[in-house]
């Protein structure tokens, strides 16, 4: 009774009726297509798209390139290019500031370690605040 | 079905899926909700330690990190409140960091593996030992995340890595007929300098059509009718909706990474053979003296199963373990059935390990 009422008053799905063919259907092309996919024709093929797309783009690729960068300099704004040798540089001084929070988390196990020698207590590793360093 | 519902009721009921369908397939999720805090940065990597969930007396003296591949986010780890492994580890008494690479810039086309594993991962590992005040440490690197995790363990064992868990790991490329990424990405089909010589990074689309790709009808067309079928089900659309978030937040892949990872592994097979050079050293896996658990995802189109199996004849370590579990390159650990299955048997060989 209760599974009649159920029935009832299930959401229309427009796709109910088909569900049982679908699923067989996507199941066998599943199968199907992950064959294809794994042979040497798929992956000749894709090779072939993707090197005729990156050829037949390369010289509109190269002419906006060489636009922007020149409406960039006119307007005298940094190009790309700049903007990554900038950021490479600001990532060199990161790591010049992680070496020196490097050697200050030694300074403090050192000091801590000879606090307490001079209390007599066994060496503790010390723990540094958790906040980035 | 001969329904009791009048039509104009039953268009209202469609029109209402049809609103729900929308509205998950247009929205992000809510993920990555556990609490959080940044402990490290440096370029675009950030090292984040979870709150701990128990008392300090009750916690695991090993801290645990974990490393995701660089061109997906990790928060595959973190998916969403109740179904969360991060989640899962903390309450069993872990101390969890989580490495993030963040997304490459143009400035980091030239980072190789070599950078991740031996200049921002051991870093990341110097902050962590600081942070928790442990010297010895637990590791586990999933995908890419699991071969930079093995480069840093074979180049650094005196580093305190105590643990070391590789989540199907590529790190084995000889069967070519089985990868199919292999045959792809064959040199007599694909120009990797093309590629990298129009884009600077690998493109994080293309990277998700190739991921897609190899099972296109499940990903491309089963993947919806899935959603519309269960859109009556708040937990499988809730569940449907962070997967689905996760998975269309694509970034690149840093150019110089990529053309080692295709060149030096998928066709050289260098990594497993020792005879990958790495920061002009080279990787000897029999170096690795960590104890080691590698899982695999017997129906893994990404890194099917003989990818991650020779890792373990080639190590030194003495505590080795395989655990095959049946499920697919991210269902394994983000699937329904991972908490009841893949959590569990991590939780329980870490814990044995981490006292």
């Amino acid at each position: 009774m209760a599974e009649a009422k159920d029935e009832n008053t299930r959401p229309f799905d427009p796709f109910e009726s088909f569900r049982g063919v679908r699923d067989a259907y996507l199941d066998a092309m599943s199968k199907t297509m992950i064959d294809a996919v794994n042979t040497e024709s798929y992956a000749q093929a894709t090779g072939a798209m993707l090197d005729y797309y990156l050829t037949a783009s390369a010289p509109f690729r190269e002419s906006l390139e060489k636009s922007v960068a020149q409406a960039l300099q006119q307007l005298s704004l940094p190009s790309r290019q700049e903007v990554a040798a900038l950021a490479e540089r600001f990532t060199n001084v990161e790591m010049r500031l992680d070496d020196l929070d490097a050697k200050l988390d030694r300074l403090l196990n050192a000091i801590t370690a000879m606090k307490q020698a001079d209390a007599g207590q066994p060496p503790k590793k010390t723990r540094p605040a958790a906040k980035r360093g | 079905m001969q329904s009791s519902m009048s039509f104009t009721e039953q268009s209202v009921v469609f029109q209402k899926r049809l609103r729900s369908f929308t509205r998950v397939l247009s929205t992000k999720a809510p993920i990555a909700q556990t609490p959080k805090e940044l402990v490290w940065a440096l370029n675009k990597a950030k090292l984040y330690r979870y709150t701990p969930s128990t008392s300090a007396q009750r916690r695991h003296r090993v801290p645990l990190l974990l490393v995701f591949a660089i061109m997906n986010r990790p928060y595959i780890l973190d998916l969403r409140p109740g179904h969360s492994f991060v989640e899962f580890m903390l309450g069993h008494g872990f101390d969890v960091y989580l490495l993030d690479w963040g997304s490459p810039g143009l400035e980091d086309k030239g980072m190789k593996l070599d950078d991740y594993a031996m200049v921002y991962l051991p870093r990341a590992i110097r902050k962590m030992k600081a942070v928790s005040g442990s010297d010895v440490f637990s590791m586990l690197g999933w995908c890419i995340g699991a071969i930079l995790t093995t480069i840093y363990a074979a180049m650094r064992p005196e580093d305190g890595l105590r643990n070391l868990i590789l989540l199907t790991a590529p790190l084995d490329f000889s069967n070519r007929n089985n990868i199919t990424f292999a045959r792809w990405t064959d040199e007599r089909y694909m120009d990797i300098e093309k590629i990298l010589d129009a884009f600077g990074n690998m493109p994080g689309e293309m990277i998700d059509y190739g991921a897609k790709a190899l099972k296109p009808v499940d990903n491309y067309l089963t993947n919806y009718c899935k959603l519309w079928d269960n859109l009556d089900n708040p937990r499988a659309v809730e569940a449907w909706h962070a997967m689905n978030t996760w998975v269309t937040d694509n970034i690149p892949m840093a150019g110089a990474a990529y053309r080692q990872l295709i060149v030096e592994l998928y066709r050289n097979n260098a990594l497993i053979q020792n005879k990958l050079h790495v920061q002009n050293e080279l990787v000897d896996l029999s170096r690795i003296r960590a104890n080691l658990l590698t899982v695999i995802a017997e129906a893994d189109h990404i890194t099917p199963p003989c990818q991650s199996e020779a890792i373990l004849t080639k190590v030194s370590s003495i505590d080795k373990e395989v655990y095959r579990i049946h499920g697919g390159h991210i269902g394994i650990m983000a699937g329904s059935s991972a908490q009841r299955t893949t959590w569990p048997h991590i939780e329980q060989w870490l814990s044995a390990r981490s006292h």
